[in-house]
C-alpha cells in the first residue's frame, strides 16, 4: 500500500484542513441536541420565553457554521481525491512506460489497462466515501460519546448493546454473502463469455443449425446467475430493516430505562431527548464504518492490483552514460551465442544464436511462426534482454549504452504497424521529432503511401484502424525511415502488401538503406531473396546461413519453405 | 467499458420506455400488488411509531412535572405499554420492509433473468446483418450492461422510490394530526431546499459531462501508449508521451473536481435544511408548549418526522438520474428486440441433393447499389470441386454466404436441384451445408465437446473417428488430458492449425452434402498446413464442394476453377483450360509466377 499512500504526502495540509473542519461540522451538529435539552428543562420547564429565543438565536447560528463547514470540506475532499486520481494515474502512468517486455509479458497490456483506468477509477470513487465515512463517522462517534458523558446517565450500556448488535449483524451478513460475491463474478464472467461466444460464432451456429443447442448452454449460466443472485440479495436486504430495528428498539429501552433514572433524579427529560439523539448518532455513525467495510475487499483488489503494477522492478535499466562516439564511420552489431528463454517458460525460445549486421548489408532472417523471429529483433533495441550471450555495438555491450544512445541509432517496423490517433504527420514525428514537411512526403513516397494520403493533416483514428492493413504498414515503415538511422530493423512489415507494392517498397529502400544495415524478418522467400546474408531460423536455432543460391541447394528447411510458398498462387489472383 | 451510472443517459421517448418497463412488469402483477401492499405497512408503521415514543416522552414529563409538585409520578404502566406497542409496530415494519425487498428482488431478478433470455434468443433467430462484427460490441453491451441497470433501476430505484412516497404522504398526515402551524414551517423550506438542489445537480452535470469528455481521451491515450509501447520506447518518445498524457489527465482533474464538488454539496444542503427546521422545531416546539398547543413528546415525534421527511427528498432527487439511466436501457434493450428477425417461412424441407447447385445472374450488394457480387453466373454438377480464386475483397466468401442464405441476393436466382432455394427451410438447407472457415470458431469446452457440435447424437467413438480422418486425433492424443482437454476462454491453448483441423473434424462428424472450404494461409506451419490439406481433401470426397484456394495443388485438382474480379467470374475452367486462353488473367499470372521461380 506504501506506493498509494505516498501520494497522499503531498496533500497533507489539505487532509488537515478536512479533518479540522469536519471537527467543526461535528461539533456544531453535537450542539443541537443539548441545546433542545436546554429548551426542555430550563425554557419549559420554568416557562421561560427568553431562554427558549437566546437558545434559538445560539442553534441557529451552529446551524450555519456547520453548513460553511460542510462545503469547505467538501471542497478540500472534491480535490483531494480528484487529485489523487490524476496522481495515480500518472504514477502508473509513468511506471509502465518504463516496463521492458519483461515487465510487460507478466501482466499482458490488456490487464495493464484496466489497472491504470478501471482499477484506478474504483479507489477514487473509494475516495470521496472516505471523506464522509471514515473519517467522518469516527468523528461523530467520539464527539456523541463525550457529549453522552456529558449528560452522565447509567444508559451507556444500552449504546454497547447496540455497538455489539450492529457488529454481530454485519459479521453475519458478510460471512454469509462473501463466499457468494466471488461466485457472481464468475457467473458473471461465464454469461458475458457466453454472449461473445455466441454472436462471434452466429456464422457456425445457423451453418450447423444449432440455435436451439445454443440458447440451452446459455440457459444454464443465465438460470445459475438468477438463483445466486436471489440469495445475495436476500441475505443484503437484511441489512437495512435489521439496522433500523435495532435503533429503533435501542430508542425504546432508552426511554424506559431512562424513566427510572429521571425518578432518581438523574437525568430530565430534555436529557433523555438529547441522549435519544446522541445514541442514534452514534448508531448511525457506526452503521457507517460498517457499511463501508462490506466495500472494503472489493476496493482493496483495486488497491492490490495498483501496488503490484508500481511495485514491479525494471529489469532493463540504463547503461552507463560516457560512451564516446563511434569515430570509425562503419557500425557493426554483432550477437554473440544469444540465448533467450521467456520467464517461466520451460524451453529456450532462442539458443545460440551468432550473426552480425554491418554497414551496407542486408540480413534477413526466415522462419515459420514460433521460431524466434520477433524475438531476435526485439533484443536489438533492448526491449528485453538476453538469458545468457551478450549482443555488441560496435564491440561494446549494449547493456552499457544509455537507452537513448542505443535507440536512436535504431529504427523498428513492427509486424503490426502501430499507429497512434492523431494526424499522418503526428505520427509520422514519432520517427523523427524535427521533420521538414519534404522530408516526410518523402518518406511517403519511398513506403508507396502516396496513393492514398494526399495530406499530411489526414486524421488517424485509435489504432489507425481508418487505415487498410496494408496501407497501416506502409505508413508505419514511411515512419520509421524518415530520420537516418545506422540500423533498420524490419520484423515482417510488408506481410500485408501485395507482392507488387512490396517490391516497389523494397526498391527505393535500397537507396536509403545503402548506407546503414538492414535486418529483415519474414515469411515469405520473395520479401528476403536478394538479401546479402539470409538466417534460417528453426525453433529458435540457426540452422544455416547463406544466400538464396546457397540455401536453395543445401537446406531442406530451406527448401520446404520455398516448396509451401510456391503454392500460393490463390493470393495473388 | 461500462457506461457511468451517475451520468443521466436519457431515454429519447421517455412514455414509450415508461410503457416497455410496465410491460415487463405485467406479469408479475400478483408479486407487485404484494409489495405495494408490504410497502404501505412497513412505512405506515414506521410513520406512526412517532407518535407512541412522543407519548413516551411525554408521559416521562409529564410524570416528572407532578414528581416535581409531589402530585404524583411517572405513570410506568402507561410508560411501559407504549413503549411495547412502539416495539412491536417497529418489528412488524421491519419485517415487512424486508419481505417487501424480498419480492421485489424476485421480480427484478427475474426480469433480467428473462431479458437475457429474450436477448439471446433474439441473437440467434437475427439475420446476419444485423449481428455482424461491428455490432457485437454494441449488442454485447446491451445483454450485460443494459440488463444490469435495469435490474438495479427497477430494485432500488423502485423500492426508494415508493417507500419515499408513501413515507412523504405518512409523515406528512401524522404531522398534520399533531400541529398544522408546525407541519407547514417544515414544509415551505422543502421545495427551497429542492429548487438548491436541483441547480446544483445541474451544475454538476455539466462537468459531469465533460470530464467523462477527457476521461475518454485519458483512457484512449492509455489503451494507445500501452499497445504501441515498443514504438514509443524504440523511437525515445516516452517524455513526450508523458507530457500529453499529463495534459489529458490535467483537464480531466479539473472537471473531475468541480463535479464532484457540486454533487457532494448535495447532502451538506439536506443536512442544512433538516437543521434549520430542527431548530425551528425547537424553538417554536417550547413555545406552543408553553401555551399548550402541544405536549412536549410531540418535539422529540417532530425531530424524528423531519428526518423522515428530508430523507426520501434526498432519495427522490438522487433516484431520477438513475431511473433516467434505467429508461435509457430499456429504450435499447426493446429496441433490439424489436428488429426484425430472419424470415423462415418457407416449408420446403430437403435431406438430400441429386443434382446441379446453379447460380444465375446473381446480383448481391450489402449496402445500396455497392455490388460485391454483379452478375454472377456459375454451375456446379453434384460432386464437383469448386476453386474460387481471386483478390481479397474479389467477393469469394460473398459467394458462400449467399448459397448459406446468411444474405439474400438482390436479383437473380441460386438453385439446387432447380429449386430456388428461397423455398427452402433455411434450416434445412443449412443443414446441407458444411463450412470450414479460416477463422475458426471454437468454443470454451472439452475437445470432444467441440467435435461433437457437428453432430450432438454422436458416440465418443464416433467422435474420435471423425478426428482420426481429420488428422487431429495425434494431437489431441498428445495433450495432457487427451479428447477432455478444455479450450481455454480464448482458445489459444492450441494453435491455430490445430483448431483448424478440430474444425475439420467436427464437419467430417457432421456428415453434409455440401461443402464449403476455405483454405489455410500462411499462419500456419507448413506441417500443418499440409497436415488441414490432406484432412480437407479427405473431407471433399464425393461432395459438391467449394473451395477458397490459395494453394497451386487445390486449383489444380479441381474440376472447375473460377477467378472472381469485383464479384464478376472474368475466367472459368480447369487448370489446363485457363492456362491455354491466349491473354488470360489467369494465365499471365500463373506465368509471371513461373517467371520469378515460384513455380518449380
Amino acid at each position: 500500500m506504501k506506493n498509494i499512500l505516498k501520494i497522499f504526502k503531498n496533500k497533507i495540509h489539505l487532509l488537515l484542513a478536512i479533518i479540522v473542519f469536519l471537527i467543526v461540522e461535528v461539533y456544531c451538529d453535537l450542539t443541537l441536541p443539548s441545546y433542545t435539552a436546554d429548551i426542555v428543562n430550563l425554557g419549559i420547564q420554568n416557562t421561560n420565553f427568553n431562554i427558549i429565543t437566546t437558545t434559538g438565536i445560539n442553534m441557529m447560528i451552529m446551524v450555519i457554521i456547520s453548513v460553511l463547514a460542510t462545503i469547505v470540506v467538501s471542497y478540500f475532499s472534491s480535490i483531494v481525491s480528484a487529485s489523487f486520481g490524476r496522481d495515480l494515474r500518472e504514477i502508473i502512468f509513468e511506471k509502465i512506460l518504463s516496463f521492458s517486455n519483461h515487465e510487460l509479458n507478466e501482466f499482458s497490456r490488456a490487464s495493464l489497462i484496466t489497472r491504470s483506468t478501471n482499477d484506478v477509477h474504483q479507489l477514487q470513487n473509494v475516495m470521496g466515501m472516505i471523506f464522509r465515512t471514515l473519517l467522518f463517522a469516527p468523528i461523530l462517534a467520539v464527539g456523541s460519546i463525550i457529549k453522552v458523558f456529558e449528560i452522565g446517565s447509567s444508559l451507556s450500556w444500552i449504546i454497547f448493546l447496540a455497538f455489539i448488535s450492529v457488529a454481530v449483524l454485519l459479521m453475519l451478513v458478510i460471512y454469509n454473502v462473501v463466499p457468494y460475491f466471488r461466485r457472481t463474478q464468475e457467473i458473471v464472467d461465464d454469461i458475458n463469455r457466453k454472449s461473445r461466444e455466441i454472436l462471434i460464432g452466429i456464422p457456425v451456429i445457423k451453418a450447423f443449425v444449432r440455435q436451439e443447442h445454443e440458447k440451452k448452454r446459455f440457459d444454464k449460466s443465465n438460470q445459475e446467475y438468477l438463483k445466486v443472485n436471489l440469495r445475495v440479495y436476500r441475505i443484503m436486504f437484511i441489512l437495512i430493516p435489521m439496522m433500523n430495528l435495532i435503533m429503533n428498539l435501542m430508542i425504546v429501552i432508552i426511554l424506559y430505562f431512562g424513566a427510572f433514572d429521571a425518578l432518581n433524579g438523574q437525568l430530565l427529560t430534555g436529557d433523555i431527548i438529547a441522549f435519544v439523539q446522541y445514541s442514534t448518532q452514534m448508531v448511525a455513525s457506526f452503521i457507517m464504518i460498517g457499511g463501508f467495510t462490506i466495500m472494503l475487499p472489493r476496493i482493496l483488489v483495486s488497491a492490490r492490483r495498483i501496488e503490484e503494477v508500481l511495485d514491479t522492478e525494471i529489469t532493463i535499466q540504463d547503461g552507463r552514460s560516457n560512451i564516446e562516439n563511434n569515430q570509425s564511420g562503419e557500425e557493426i552489431i554483432e550477437f554473440r551465442n544469444v540465448s533467450y528463454t521467456y520467464p517461466g517458460a520451460e524451453s529456450e525460445t532462442l539458443h545460440d544464436i551468432n550473426f552480425s549486421l554491418r554497414t551496407g548489408k542486408t540480413t534477413a532472417i526466415i522462419g515459420g511462426t514460433g521460431s524466434g523471429k520477433s524475438t531476435i529483433l526485439n533484443l536489438i533495441p533492448r526491449l528485453q534482454d538476453t538469458t545468457s550471450g551478450e549482443i555488441l555495438l560496435n564491440n561494446i555491450n549494449i547493456k552499457d549504452y544509455p537507452l537513448k544512445t542505443l535507440r536512436s541509432k535504431l529504427s523498428l517496423a513492427p509486424q503490426k504497424a502501430i499507429l497512434f490517433s492523431g494526424t499522418i504527420k503526428s505520427n509520422l514525428l514519432k520517427g523523427k521529432e524535427n521533420a521538414t514537411i519534404d522530408e516526410m512526403y518523402n518518406a511517403i513516397e519511398i513506403a508507396q503511401a502516396s496513393e492514398f494520403i494526399d495530406d499530411l493533416d489526414m486524421e488517424v483514428s485509435q489504432g489507425g484502424s481508418n487505415f487498410s492493413g496494408g496501407q497501416q504498414q506502409r505508413i508505419s515503415i514511411a515512419r520509421s525511415i524518415i530520420g537516418s538511422h545506422e540500423f533498420y530493423l524490419f520484423d515482417d512489415c510488408f506481410s500485408a502488401l501485395d507482392v507488387n507494392t512490396e517490391y516497389k517498397v523494397r526498391n527505393k529502400l535500397k537507396k536509403i538503406t545503402q548506407d546503414s544495415s538492414v535486418l529483415i524478418v519474414s515469411q515469405r522467400i520473395s520479401t528476403i531473396k536478394d538479401a546479402d546474408e539470409i538466417i534460417v531460423l528453426d525453433k529458435g536455432e540457426i540452422v544455416d546461413k547463406g544466400t538464396h543460391q546457397q540455401l536453395k541447394e543445401r537446406c531442406s528447411i530451406y527448401q520446404e519453405i520455398i516448396s509451401s510458398q510456391l503454392e500460393n498462387i490463390g493470393d495473388v489472383l | 467499458m461500462r457506461p457511468d451510472r451517475l451520468m443521466s443517459q436519457k431515454p429519447t421517448d421517455m412514455k414509450k420506455s415508461f410503457k416497455q418497463v410496465l410491460s415487463l412488469l405485467k406479469d408479475y402483477k400478483l408479486k407487485l400488488i404484494i409489495t405495494f401492499i408490504c410497502a404501505v405497512i412497513s412505512t405506515s408503521f414506521t410513520v406512526i411509531s412517532p407518535i407512541l415514543i412522543g407519548k413516551a416522552t411525554t408521559t416521562i414529563y409529564d410524570g416528572l412535572t407532578l414528581l416535581y409538585k409531589n402530585q404524583g409520578t411517572i405513570d410506568l404502566n402507561m410508560l411501559f405499554n407504549l413503549l411495547i406497542l412502539a416495539s412491536i409496530l417497529y418489528i412488524i415494519s421491519a419485517i415487512f420492509t424486508y419481505l417487501q425487498s424480498w419480492f421485489l428482488t424476485q421480480i427484478s431478478t427475474n426480469i433480467s433473468y428473462s431479458l437475457r433470455k429474450r436477448l439471446i434468443e433474439k441473437v440467434n433467430s437475427l439475420a446476419l446483418k444485423d449481428v455482424d462484427e461491428k455490432k457485437r460490441g454494441d449488442i454485447l453491451s446491451r445483454i450485460t450492461n443494459d440488463v444490469d441497470s435495469l435490474q438495479t433501476g427497477i430494485t432500488s430505484t423502485f423500492i426508494q422510490f415508493m417507500t419515499a412516497i408513501i413515507t412523504i404522504v405518512g409523515v406528512f398526515i401524522m404531522m398534520l394530526s399533531i400541529n398544522v402551524i408546525l407541519t407547514l414551517i417544515t414544509v415551505v423550506l422543502i421545495p427551497i431546499a429542492v429548487l438548491i438542489m436541483s441547480f446544483v445537480i445541474k451544475r454538476s452535470q455539466r462537468y459531469y459531462k465533460e470530464q467523462l469528455n477527457y476521461k475518454g481521451q485519458v483512457n484512449a491515450h492509455i489503451e494507445e501508449t500501452f499497445g504501441g509501447q515498443d514504438i514509443i520506447r524504440v523511437f525515445n518518445q516516452e517524455e513526450d508521451s508523458i507530457k500529453s498524457f499529463k495534459q489529458d489527465n490535467n483537464k480531466m482533474y479539473e472537471y473531475e473536481w468541480k463535479s464532484q464538488f457540486y454533487s457532494s454539496l448535495l447532502g451538506p444542503i439536506m443536512n442544512f435544511i433538516s437543521n434549520l427546521e430542527y431548530v425551528v422545531i425547537a424553538v417554536i416546539g417550547a413555545i406552543f408548549v408553553l401555551q399548550k398547543a402541544i405536549m412536549v413528546g410531540d418535539i422529540l415525534a417532530f425531530f424524528q418526522y423531519i428526518q423522515n421527511f428530508t430523507q426520501p427528498i434526498q432519495q427522490i432527487t438522487r433516484v431520477i438520474n438513475l431511473v433516467q439511466t434505467a429508461l435509457a436501457a430499456t429504450e435499447r434493450i426493446f429496441e433490439f428486440l424489436e428488429l426484425e428477425e430472419e424470415d423462415d417461412s418457407a416449408t420446403l424441407i430437403i435431406d438430400d441433393i441429386y443434382d446441379a447447385i446453379i447460380f444465375e445472374n446473381v446480383k448481391f450488394a450489402y449496402e445500396d447499389e455497392d455490388y460485391v457480387i454483379n452478375d454472377l453466373t456459375l454451375k456446379a454438377d453434384k460432386g464437383e470441386k469448386i476453386a474460387i480464386v481471386g483478390h481479397t475483397g474479389a467477393g469469394k466468401s460473398t459467394i458462400v454466404k449467399l448459397l448459406m442464405r446468411f444474405y439474400d441476393i438482390n436479383s437473380g436466382e441460386i438453385k439446387i436441384d432447380n429449386v430456388n432455394i428461397e423455398e427452402i427451410n433455411k434450416n434445412s438447407l443449412r443443414s446441407m451445408v458444411g463450412m470450414v472457415l479460416q477463422d475458426t470458431w471454437l468454443f470454451n469446452g472439452t475437445i470432444r465437446e467441440n467435435i461433437r457440435y457437428g453432430n450432438l447424437d454422436a458416440s465418443d467413438s464416433e467422435v474420435e473417428q471423425a478426428a482420426r480422418i481429420a488428422y487431429a486425433d495425434d494431437f489431441i492424443k498428445q495433450l495432457p488430458d487427451g479428447y477432455d482437454t478444455i479450450l481455454n476462454e480464448d482458445t489459444d491453448n492450441i494453435s491455430i492449425g490445430q483448431k483448424q483441423l478440430l474444425t475439420i473434424a467436427r464437419t467430417v462428424l457432421s456428415d453434409k452434402k455440401i461443402l464449403i472450404l476455405d483454405e489455410a494461409t500462411s499462419s500456419v506451419d507448413t506441417r500443418t498446413e499440409k497436415l488441414i490439406q490432406d484432412a480437407m481433401d479427405k473431407l471433399m470426397e464425393n461432395k459438391t464442394s467449394f473451395i477458397i484456394a490459395h494453394r497451386l495443388s487445390t486449383i489444380k485438382n479441381a474440376d472447375k476453377i473460377i477467378v472472381l474480379d469485383e464479384g464478376k467470374i472474368i475466367e472459368q475452367g480447369t487448370h489446363n483450360e485457363l492456362i491455354s486462353i491466349n491473354g488470360g488473367y489467369y494465365k499471365s499470372l500463373y506465368n509471371q509466377f513461373e517467371a520469378e521461380g515460384f513455380v518449380s
